[in-house]
């Protein structure tokens, strides 16, 4: 038989602290920070004059997709002077990601659920704020509320739901869509190594070659975790446009 | 000494752990239970034993509380919070810099590799200008030639033509020429070959004549008229002429 404990849901997510109110969770979001700051700080510093090559290119091609896949998409040539926070965001949640298949990290940082909520709630207060600043307090909560077209009659049913979908329901799904999908995938990762380990060290040796199966698994999953660590970022990103963008042209 | 770790969610014990503390190499008896009552039953090793290796990565128990006894300690260890609640200290540190890392972009990061793409970029556009006018230029170039080329193509067909017609008129003079010499030898070829036919019907004239006299002497027996024979033979070679 296979001696197989899956470890309490705790155990794979809460970290003990590395010094004071510091743990791994804390460390990859400060690495993440520092990264992101050092591949732009380089970047900045090689010559702009001649074809971009090495970091000075990962660091254009993240702008130029930000700008183009992004803003442009979302918010129109009006909305490049965002591109500093989606670029930031898009960062900083794709270097929090990864490390959920580097080794000895292991654990993307926002299957955490403090890191996305963290993020959403400011993203909140920055296309509200970005709403109010361009529309004025009324105008925006108006347009949020009632929506032109509608027939009065329906605001008593609208007016709810819109209030209930623009203020609380956004910023909570946009935390938990990152945190969920991270989390899955870590306990995904976590399964196939817990199930490949056990079948690798089984006391019944017939049942060893077996270990393969779930290696393999573990071997696309991680494979994966790089395509969904990035769609992740993505996904997370142009929604946070999307919605400044519809706070600040609410007629879009 | 054995020491109990009893897993709660919220105030229900999930699990009891056995631990011997004073093992060297840490073993731990997992006993499920389903209520409290197991948090003080007797611990003692059994043969179901199931080592389990000791984890560098250990939950960290929120809250705990331990009643010492001579012969073990119970640690009831709580669950901790919700796995999925975002933790405070979470919380500030993975905003604070991230925060940090916005400032530093907006202020700092993106402005600069903007500048140098911005700067990168007007360069490639006025070079791409500059190749542009290059080829605009090139192009009126090439016309004015096509042009000019159009104009020499004329000009030589014109001197082409001109040169044709003058070689022709050369041709045609000389043919004219040539056929007048050959008419003209051929005249005076035509003229002596009749003169030397004259010549010699003249001849023959004479010569059937003068038989025809000796034959006319000695078939009549008398001289015959020498003019009369002459015209008898000369109209005689006549007919003769115009049968053939």
């Amino acid at each position: 038989m296979i001696a197989l404990e899956f470890p309490p849901i705790n155990e794979i997510l809460r970290w003990k602290d590395l010094f004071e109110s510091f743990n791994k969770i804390s460390l990859i979001a400060v690495l993440a920070a520092v990264i992101g700051t050092v591949v732009f700080l380089l970047a900045g510093r090689q010559s702009a004059q001649t074809a971009p090559r090495g970091i000075r290119n990962v660091a254009e091609s993240t702008v130029e997709f930000i700008e183009n896949g992004v803003v442009m998409q979302t918010m129109g040539r009006d909305g490049l002077g965002w591109t500093p926070f989606l670029l930031s965001l898009f960062t900083f949640i794709y270097l929090c990601n990864v490390p959920g298949i580097i080794p000895f990290l292991q654990m993307p940082a926002t299957a955490r659920m403090a890191l996305p909520a963290a993020l959403a709630l400011m993203v909140w207060v920055v296309y509200n704020g970005a709403g109010i600043k361009h529309q004025g307090f009324g105008g925006y909560f108006k347009s949020v509320l009632f929506p032109p077209g509608v027939p009065k009659a329906l605001y008593i049913l609208v007016t709810p739901i819109e209030f209930i979908s623009a203020i609380i329901v956004r910023p909570f799904s946009l935390a938990v869509r990152l945190f969920a999908n991270m989390l899955a995938g870590h306990i995904l990762l976590v399964t196939f190594a817990l199930l490949t380990e056990s079948l690798f060290q089984a006391k019944d040796k017939i049942l060893i070659p077996f270990g393969v199966l779930p290696m393999g698994m573990l071997i696309f999953l991680t494979g994966f975790e790089v395509l969904v660590a990035f769609l992740q970022a993505y996904i997370f990103t142009i929604l946070t446009a999307v919605y400044i963008g519809g706070a600040v042209h609410p007629e879009h | 000494m054995l020491t109990a770790i009893v897993t709660r969610s919220g105030e229900a014990a999930v699990s009891v752990r056995l631990v011997d503390t004073d093992s060297t190499t840490p073993t731990e008896v997992v006993v499920s239970a389903e209520n409290e009552e197991l948090m003080t039953m007797s611990a003692e090793p059994t043969s179901d034993d199931v080592p389990i290796e000791d984890s560098a990565e250990v939950p960290v128990a929120a809250e705990s509380r331990a009643l010492t006894a001579e012969t073990g300690t119970v640690e009831v260890v709580d669950a901790g919070p919700n796995p999925i609640a975002p933790e405070g200290k979470e919380l500030m540190w993975t905003f604070g810099p991230f925060l940090i890392f916005l400032i530093l972009m907006r202020y700092f990061l993106f402005p600069r590799l903007r500048k140098g793409m911005d700067s990168r970029y007007e360069s490639i556009r006025s070079n791409h200008d500059g190749a542009d006018a290059a080829k605009a230029d090139a192009r009126a170039e090439v016309a004015k030639y096509d042009s000019a080329l159009v104009g020499v193509r004329a000009e030589a067909s014109q001197r082409i033509d001109a040169a044709r017609q003058t070689l022709d008129q050369e041709r045609q003079r000389a043919i004219a020429e040539a056929n007048a010499r050959i008419a003209a030898k051929k005249a005076e070829a035509e003229a002596a070959a009749n003169a030397e036919r004259a010549a010699a019907q003249a001849q023959v004239s004479a010569a059937v004549t003068s038989v025809t006299s000796t034959l006319a002497s000695l078939a009549l027996g008398k001289t015959a008229d020498a003019g009369v024979v002459s015209q008898a033979v000369s109209e005689a070679m006549q007919n003769a002429g115009s049968r053939s």
